[in-house]
Formats: C-alpha cells, sequence, structure tokens
C-alpha cells in the first residue's frame, strides 16, 4: 500500500513529543477579570461620548431657514429622502452593481411618502388652525399640475426666503396653499410639536425614529454637524467618533475604499465597496483551501518567532 | 453616588478632536494612539517570553 506524500499546507506532522497540563478556563477567567478591569479603569478616566440628542425641534430654532427648504424640498419630491428609491420608495432604481439592481430585489419595505409623511400628515394632527384646515383640503383636491405650479412659484421665491419676527418670509406669488404648509410646518417643528408627530403611529411604544432621522439627513444643518465631527463618508467618518474619543479604527478598510475612485464617484458606491468587502472576506474565511496565499503563513516563518523556544530546543 | 459622579471622567474627551490630514487620510489623534498601541500589544505578543517558561524547563 503506497504512502500517500506529505503536503506541508494541509497535513500536520504527528507529535511526538511530550505533554504538559494547561488550564484553558483558568487562562480565560484571567483574561475577561483584566479586560474588566482595564474597561472600568478607561471608563472611569475617560467616561464616554455624550452628544446632545438632536432633534427637529433643536434643528428648526437653530437654522429656521435650513428647515424651512428642506420641508420645501420634501414637498415638492426634491430632497434625498424622496428620490432615494428602495427601501423606501420607487423613486430610482437604488443601489446597484452592473446589472444586479441589489436595491431594487429588496423592495420598498420602509414606505416613505416625502410629502405626506414629513409635511402633510403631520399638519393635519395641529388642532385649532381654520386657515390650515382650509389650504390642506385645498392641497387634496389640487390636481398634480396645479400643486407642480404652486410649488414651482414658492420655490423660485423661496432662494430669497426670510425668517423676521419668528415667521417664514417668501415673496411668493400664485403658491396657493403652500406658504402657509411651510409656515406652519416651520412652527410646528420649533414648538417640538412635529418630533412627536413624526415617530406616533408606529404602536405603542414610539421608538421607530426612522421618519425624523430621514428628515434631518436630508437638511444642510445636519451634514455640517457630522462635517465638523469628522463623521462623513469623505472624511473616513466610519472610523471616528464624536469629541477626541477613538472610533471605530477597524473598519479602516471599508472606509478607505470610500476615498479612492471608483467608490467615491460612483452611484453606487455603497454597493460596490459591500462586494469587494464580501469578497475580500470570503478570501480570509477560505483561506485554507487557497493554495498560493495558505503557504504564506509557513513561508513567512514569523510562527518560529513565536515558539521559538521549542525551535531552539529541537536544534 | 457623589463619590462616583466626581470619579467620572477624570479625562473628558468630549473636546473637539485633532486629525492628522495626508493625501487623501484624514486620521484622529485618537485613532491613532488606539492603532499604536494594537502594533505595540501585536508586537509584544510575538516576543515576550511565554510566562511558566523556567517551571517548564524544570519539569524536563
Amino acid at each position: 500500500m503506497s504512502k500517500k506524500p506529505f503536503r506541508p499546507d494541509v497535513d500536520a506532522p504527528e507529535w511526538k513529543g511530550g505533554y504538559g497540563p494547561y488550564d484553558i478556563i483558568k487562562e480565560g477567567a484571567i483574561a475577561v477579570l483584566v479586560i474588566l478591569v482595564i474597561t472600568m479603569l478607561l471608563a472611569v478616566v475617560f467616561g464616554s461620548p455624550d452628544e446632545k440628542q438632536i432633534t427637529v425641534k433643536n434643528w428648526s430654532n437653530a437654522d429656521p431657514i435650513d428647515f424651512a427648504t428642506t420641508a420645501l424640498s420634501e414637498l415638492n419630491g426634491t430632497s434625498t429622502s424622496a428620490q432615494y428609491g428602495a427601501p423606501y420608495n420607487t423613486a430610482s432604481s437604488g443601489q446597484a452593481i452592473g446589472p444586479l439592481s441589489l436595491a431594487k430585489w429588496a423592495g420598498v419595505r420602509i414606505p416613505i411618502n416625502a410629502a405626506s409623511d414629513f409635511v402633510i400628515s403631520p399638519l393635519k394632527s395641529l388642532p385649532d388652525k381654520p386657515v390650515l384646515r382650509t389650504d390642506l383640503k385645498m392641497w387634496a383636491s389640487a390636481s398634480t399640475s396645479t400643486r407642480n405650479g404652486w410649488l414651482e412659484s414658492y420655490t423660485k421665491a423661496s432662494s430669497n426666503m426670510k425668517f423676521v419676527n419668528g415667521q417664514v418670509v417668501v415673496n411668493a406669488t400664485s403658491a396657493g396653499p403652500v406658504p402657509t404648509i411651510i409656515e406652519d410646518l416651520t412652527q410646528m417643528a420649533r414648538s417640538g410639536a412635529l418630533d412627536q408627530a413624526l415617530v406616533t403611529g408606529n404602536g405603542f411604544y414610539t421608538t421607530d425614529f426612522t421618519k425624523p432621522l430621514l428628515f434631518l439627513a436630508d437638511s444642510g444643518y445636519m451634514a455640517n454637524l457630522a462635517d465638523a465631527q469628522h463623521l462623513t463618508g469623505d472624511q473616513w467618518g466610519m472610523m471616528n467618533e464624536t469629541g477626541s474619543y477613538p472610533g471605530q479604527a477597524w473598519l479602516w478598510l471599508y472606509t478607505f475604499w470610500y476615498q479612492i475612485p471608483p467608490f467615491n464617484s460612483s452611484g453606487n458606491g455603497d454597493a460596490l465597496v459591500w462586494a469587494l468587502m464580501m469578497v475580500m472576506s470570503a478570501l480570509l474565511l477560505f483561506l485554507p483551501f487557497i493554495p498560493g496565499l495558505r503557504s504564506i503563513p509557513r513561508k513567512l516563518k514569523l510562527y518560529r518567532l513565536v515558539w521559538r523556544e521549542h525551535y531552539q530546543d529541537t536544534k | 453616588m457623589a463619590f462616583f459622579l466626581s470619579l467620572a471622567a477624570l479625562i473628558p474627551l468630549d473636546n473637539p478632536g485633532h486629525y492628522i490630514h495626508w493625501h487623501f487620510l484624514d486620521l484622529s489623534v485618537a485613532n491613532l494612539i488606539v492603532v499604536i498601541l494594537m502594533v505595540c500589544t501585536f508586537i509584544a505578543a510575538l516576543l515576550l517570553p511565554f510566562p511558566g517558561r523556567s517551571r517548564r524547563k524544570e519539569n524536563r
């Protein structure tokens, strides 16, 4: 019977030396204890990030013009959320890798109608607003072309939008109910009522912040805050933390791809980076089965440094 | 409770961070320190002798 040849990458030579006792439970327990003590010490010395919550109320009071402009973009369908596609709507085909329309296949799983969900529906919940009530009825009964005409007039005039004496001022003519809608939504936001209106209606516990987060993400206010804290995609933001705290340094490779072409200029950047990282993760996962790559540790001989005591003894 | 509150965050890090820019690289000093510590730990793991070395030699 012929003996199989020894394959250095796959086969392990038979150990013919002695054996000693090794308590892995004891070593694991000591490691956990040491890490626990270090974690508690670091928490006491450095604390943890404690940024104030960003709310629609904070935003609309800090920058009412940015809020009113964003509200208009939700109403006229030009905001990022309104044009995003899946999982929120069908306004675009979303992220794809070549012919693979990943976002489209996933479908609309969190339906968002920006104009209705962010603007019209919250306003309907406001009590004692007869003028607004009439204007909302006018909006609801108007045809799409009439609405577009109102929005076009208001959008043109909004380039000179001002905020005077606590009110949004836009000199728009033939804008129908749009000025009232934007003004009342701004006041609702500044009072804090819009924050609540955007999270209610999702069951007993109001823990679904998807709508206020999307609304905030459409704003220039949120983008400026993120930019100041180095948290945006083109600032390696994925691996950064607020303030002077260390962040997720282990995400360096994932965020690295976002800094270079074609990923930083492609509309499908997220899908492309994800696919690349999945391929690289698969290479790592299946390393023992990939000829050539699996020989690197054996040829590098770094293990001889770790187990140098053993290799000195066997000389 | 007041004792623990007085202990909280002896060195607060909520102040604006410092960043190192080099070409397209944008790295926070805090992350750089963590990376240096990780590299040092890796090198130490390679170079430091295993504990109980003398005991093992005695047993032979």
